[in-house]
């Protein structure tokens, strides 16, 4: 259970000191919530099916295939922490993915080259998207839209619908392994989760991001350049997407273009359950984790009880519901 | 940075006494990102020349994209060929857009269109194959039941004031649930394959097959009236009616709104309402149009549903909508698909095409706007 940072982040930087720390302190509860439901979840799960997910072989499946739900919802969640969304980020993870299989199947490149080139194609992407969204004053999110629709077709551009596999078996071992029973994806995810709270508590550019997102006006007037932020915050969503795509790659073994098509609602579900508000401002790393992992456990009572596994969206909608829900109400009771 | 520049009261030491009625909040107008109060006011209100109206740009562009379309391939301008099947396309996502309008007017989105037009897709089939309902039935019956998801979208919205973005992502996820167990349970699978009398008049004949004496109808497919009759109810209800004003000027202000007496809470409910109606109008056509009532109908409509209304000068912001720039971004973006289809473009191609078109479109919309802002400043 150890999917989780020991710290969380929240604060409306740019609003009154009283404010930030009730955001904070909402923040918290919501992840103290979220922990608790993981925990229950858990916990039921393990009682019912007689400790068959606490068995080391799927106890590593529900972590491995945990890996990319994380890092996709990180993805979007440094969007949104400038009040800006990313429609392109499955799309994007498809494609870093696509190229970084390309570079390898094809043009026969060592992963040492072929992963670093797909992740410069995501940050590029997102460079792409945030200028666009800076230049044209476009909506970000009509952008995004746009983007997802070039980028979907470039990564049908790249192999058609065919499939690449084989192209490195040392990489698709290294993802398959474990460390102390902890598959390696999921350490990369975890080491990626604790370098973007890193950013988000500690870095003077991620503090910029939180003031742009919570009060650009306030911002601006203490010399912060709104624009920057946006265009940062969309190259670190197109990295972090880059990132699920190596890590799809690692573990797949084969990957072909509808990669990414079924990551983007599951994109925003992590980080608004996790307690990130759409309007920016406010991010919780500890939050979008815990969520991706709820929703995993849901995924995971589905193969364990056999449901159907349409069940799962239903549930998924009524989560996603229901903890902005309880958040709500909560913040009205605190004010 | 082109967002609100009001902060948000979340909450202030100061907020904590109880808010005058006036203040109570309000359910957030979309997500917020954009819209600058000059741009919210648009062309129209500004009085700017003529050539700063979006829909003047499409024309033109599609004009100058069929006369390209066609002369390098001539079976574009070929009736039975590319025509007809183009203004089914038209029709059906003339519809969706303007079902995605209905939310936008508020400045709210429905990420649900989709899935609210293949719920309401599913209950006419089941009338079909269950009830061995008429054709006019099933039609009636997925209005209603699209017009019941929105409106339900609408209250949850009004009732817990959370972003409409966020509700309707949920009921994306709910619904998709709900609509592949539906036809699990009562199709048996992925698709009803009933076929009710008249659906397949309906889905293949032109008005040219129905002739009184010598005079026969011109070559417009059947399902062209119903997109016809939703933008002419949409522009009327907008324009003309004192709710659909009410339902802008909540999504201009929804604080004004409530400050002039307009009962938002019902508006909302009503516009998302609206939504969910025309969602359902659009599942129906398009399962008429492929001839079945399948689990996967809707799935490709949220792109579009946005680019239809946005490339016909709709802001997202809220506000101000437009019906008829709607028919013409969906007119836009069909023709584009048919022409580079003839082209034989691969479906990558088409996808990387469309979302440069959107981008081009939507940038020169914007720069058409700060040249007219300019010149209107400069008088």
């Amino acid at each position: 259970m150890s999917t989780v940072l020991d710290e969380d982040m929240g604060a409306g930087a740019g609003q009154g000191a009283g404010a930030s720390r009730r955001t904070a302190l909402s923040l918290h509860r919501t992840e103290l919530v979220l922990a608790l439901v993981a925990v229950a979840g858990f916990g039921v799960l393990a009682a019912t099916t007689g400790g068959n997910i606490l068995q080391p072989g799927t106890m590593q499946a529900v972590l491995q295939f945990l890996a990319v739900p994380i890092v996709v919802g990180l993805a979007q969640m440094v969007v949104l922490s400038v009040g800006q969304m990313n429609l392109s980020v499955g799309a994007l993870t498809g494609l870093c993915a696509m190229a970084a299989a390309s570079l390898m199947a094809d043009s026969g490149l060592t992963p040492w080259l072929a992963l670093p080139a797909a992740l410069l194609v995501g940050a590029l992407a997102g460079l792409v998207n945030g200028t666009l969204v800076v230049l044209t004053r476009i909506n970000g999110f009509i952008v995004t839209l746009a983007t997802m629709s070039v980028i979907s077709g470039l990564r049908f551009s790249i192999n058609g619908t065919g499939t690449y596999q084989d192209y490195s078996p040392g990489l698709v071992r290294l993802g398959r392994a474990d460390v102390l029973g902890l598959p390696v994806v999921f350490l990369v995810a975890v080491a990626t989760a604790v370098l973007v709270w890193f950013f988000f508590a500690r870095c003077v550019a991620g503090r910029m991001l939180l003031a742009s997102g919570g009060n650009p006006f306030a911002a601006r007037l203490s010399g912060i350049s709104n624009d920057r932020s946006v265009v940062l915050a969309h190259l670190l969503s197109g990295l972090l997407a880059a990132v699920a795509g190596v890590l799809v790659v690692a573990l797949s073994g084969s990957v072909n273009a509808s990669v990414g098509d079924d990551l983007l609602l599951p994109s925003f579900a992590a980080p608004i359950i996790g307690g990130v508000v759409l309007t920016g401002g406010v991010v919780s790393v500890l939050g979008t984790c815990l969520a991706a992992f709820i929703v995993r456990l849901v995924d995971v009572a589905q193969a364990q009880y056999g449901i159907n596994p349409r069940w799962v969206d239903l549930v998924v909608g009524a989560v996603v519901l229901g903890a902005v829900l309880v958040s709500q109400r909560r913040g009205k009771g605190s004010s | 940075m082109n967002r609100k520049s009001t902060a948000t009261p979340r909450g202030g030491p100061e907020t904590d006494v109880q808010p005058p009625r006036l203040d109570a909040p309000v359910p957030d107008d979309g997500h917020g990102p954009e819209g600058t109060a000059a741009e919210r006011v648009g062309p129209r209100a500004a009085g700017l020349p003529w050539w700063a109206n979006p829909r003047v740009g499409l024309v033109v562009v599609i004009a100058v994209l069929v006369l390209g379309f066609s002369s390098a391939r001539p079976a574009f301008l070929d009736v039975e060929l590319t025509l007809v099947p183009l203004q089914r396309d038209i029709a059906v996502f003339a519809v969706v857009g303007l079902a995605q309008l209905a939310a936008l007017s508020l400045g709210h989105m429905n990420l649900a269109v989709g899935r609210m037009a293949a719920l309401a897709a599913f209950s006419a089939g089941l009338c079909y194959d269950r009830f061995g309902a008429p054709l006019v039935v099933g039609l009636v019956v997925a209005l209603v039941v699209g017009a019941l998801v929105g409106a339900l979208a609408g209250g949850i919205i009004t009732a817990t004031g959370v972003n409409s973005f966020v509700v309707t992502l949920a009921l994306d996820f709910g619904l998709l649930g709900v609509v592949a167990l539906l036809y699990d349970r009562f199709a048996g699978g992925v698709a009803f394959s009933v076929r009710p009398p008249g659906l397949d008049a309906l889905r293949s004949d032109t008005f040219s097959d129905y002739c009184a004496g010598s005079v026969c109808g011109p070559p417009v497919p059947l399902l062209v009236p119903f997109a016809l009759v939703a933008l002419l109810a949409v522009g009327l209800f907008f324009g003309r009616t004192r709710q659909g004003r009410e339902i802008l000027m909540t999504g201009s202000s929804p604080r004004a709104a409530r400050a002039s007496g307009i009962p938002v809470g019902r508006r909302i409910v009503t516009a998302h309402a609206l939504s969910g109606l025309l969602a359902g109008l659009a599942g129906f056509m398009l399962a008429t149009a492929n001839g079945a009532f399948s689990a996967s109908i809707g799935e490709s409509f949220l792109l579009p549903s946005f680019l239809a209304p946005v490339l016909g000068g709709t802001l997202l912001a809220g506000g101000a909508v437009s019906a008829f720039g709607t028919v013409l971004g969906a007119t836009l973006t069909s023709v584009i698909q048919k022409g580079l289809n003839l082209l034989q473009f691969e479906a990558d191609a088409l996808q990387i095409f469309i979302g440069v078109v959107l981008v081009v479109a939507l940038s020169l919309d914007r720069i058409r706007q700060v040249l007219a802002e300019r010149r209107g400043v400069r008088p």
